[in-house]
């Protein structure tokens, strides 16, 4: 693969371009984590919220400000360095980082899935309480099929903000596209100065966000979106 | 197990001020990157809004590019490539506040092109039925109406790029983030360190 861009592309400029693809896929991996796991800690967050008990909802109401209120650059550097060094452990950057955009995209999601929750008119819930249905079952039947609706688009546009964020984690050590392309950008090699170099990793970035940016765009046109309840931020 | 010792910061007149400085160098950049941006996309969003060709496709570009890629590559761009390209070289603070209005525009014009869209096109008629000149009705009349009505919009969008501001410190500006690094470069109390600027960070976004 590296010889063939090398190759095609000619010596700097193909190995650097196959470098910089290669180390995208550690951007995606990262991506993917903090989606996964963000959205599973969304999803406990966001049934706190809904369900009734004001301790739970309080709670997760903390949790979603504390973690949209702290900037991302900081949970990489309490997670990467605050921590290990206040309890003498060695973190791998993987996990430092993996957990700091968790936290961060968990804050997020749960924003936009109980704004969604709660955009589902009232009417709609005691229908289902006329009708006999238990709480479960009205969340599952009826709240949540229209939620969900709501929820898609911002969600694929926030999978944006958190590709953007993962080109922070370098800072901890992370070896992903920023760093690949920083040491490039440093390096005294003709034909990777900084003016190549960055735009070629905007251009990487692009690639990966664009296409969820428009995708969320259509759903929204179609599904509609709960973004008017839980304020553009999220969404944007 | 763990030992806090958040008194070795605080009792330190050196790092306090060094804290003091970063705090109001990251708001002053944050405000003014903010205020730039804010013209900036009052042009974006007019160009898109009244569909001046060609203007109206390249400010569609500007904000689609700008919003898709991360601020840092956007910065290290305008820090270390633009300055090697043309051969100009500014102090850091130039290169910060240049690509947080840049960043910041795109963002704004997006929100300001919507509260456009959202004002009754029965106001511009009008306008034009007075007479008002097309460009002194975009700034009396439709601007403040989509202005107030995206405002919490904008107001919160501000807040979450004041949040992103800290990667300037990534190329020599002496900021907030810097100060942290650099107190903890020294006193190796990572954890207590990042944990007051979390708190002064959390702090300053309250004010705004």
């Amino acid at each position: 693969m590296k010889d063939l861009f090398a190759e095609v592309l000619g010596k700097p400029f193909g190995i650097v371009l196959f470098q910089l693809l290669d180390a995208t896929q550690f951007t995606i991996y990262l991506s993917l984590i903090a989606f996964i796991g963000g959205g599973a800690i969304a999803m406990m967050i966001t049934a706190a919220r809904v369900v009734p008990g004001r301790f739970l909802s309080g709670l997760s109401t903390a949790y979603t400000w504390l973690f949209q209120s702290v900037p991302l650059l900081m949970l990489l550097f309490l997670l990467g360095l605050g921590v290990p060094h206040l309890f003498s452990l060695r973190v791998d950057p993987w996990s430092a980082a993996g957990l700091a955009l968790t936290l961060y995209t968990s804050a997020y999601l749960a924003e936009v899935w109980c704004g969604a929750i709660f955009a589902v008119p009232g009417s709609q819930h005691e229908g289902g309480k006329a009708l006999g249905l238990t709480l479960f079952q009205i969340m599952l039947l009826i709240i949540l099929p229209q939620a969900v609706r709501l929820a898609v688009a911002p969600t694929i546009g926030f999978m944006v903000q958190i590709i953007k964020g993962t080109s922070l984690a370098y800072i901890i050590g992370f070896h992903d596209l920023m760093t690949v392309g920083r040491r490039w950008a440093n390096s005294p090699v003709p034909g990777t100065q900084p003016f190549v170099i960055y735009p070629l990793m905007a251009i990487i970035y692009f690639s990966l966000c664009f296409p969820l940016s428009v995708w969320s765009r259509r759903l929204e046109k179609r599904l509609g979106s709960a973004s008017a309840k839980s304020g553009g931020k999220a969404a944007a | 197990m763990a030992d806090l010792r958040f008194f070795e910061i605080y009792r330190n007149p050196e790092y306090l001020w060094l804290l003091f400085q970063g705090a109001l160098v990251s708001g002053i950049l944050t405000i003014s990157g903010g205020l730039f941006g804010f013209l900036a996309a009052l042009l974006l969003a007019a160009f898109r809004h009244y569909r001046i060709p060609v203007l109206m496709q390249l400010a569609t570009a500007w904000v689609e590019f700008i919003r898709n890629t991360p601020l840092i590559v956007q910065m290290f761009f305008i820090a270390f490539g633009l300055p090697l390209l043309f051969g100009y070289q500014w102090p850091f603070w130039g290169h910060a506040l240049l690509a947080l209005s840049v960043n910041f525009s795109a963002y704004f014009a997006e929100i300001l092109r919507a509260g456009l869209a959202s004002i009754d096109t029965g106001q511009g008629e009008a306008a034009d039925a007075l007479g008002i000149p097309k460009w002194l009705s975009f700034i009396k009349v439709s601007l403040p109406q989509a202005v107030a009505a995206m405002y919490p919009s904008l107001n919160s969008q501000f807040i979450f790029l004041f949040l992103t501001t800290g990667v300037i410190s990534e190329i020599g500006v002496t900021d907030l983030t810097w100060a942290g690094v650099f107190i903890d470069s020294r006193s190796f109390r990572s954890f207590e360190v990042f944990f007051t600027l979390t708190v002064i960070y959390v702090f300053m976004s309250l004010m705004f």
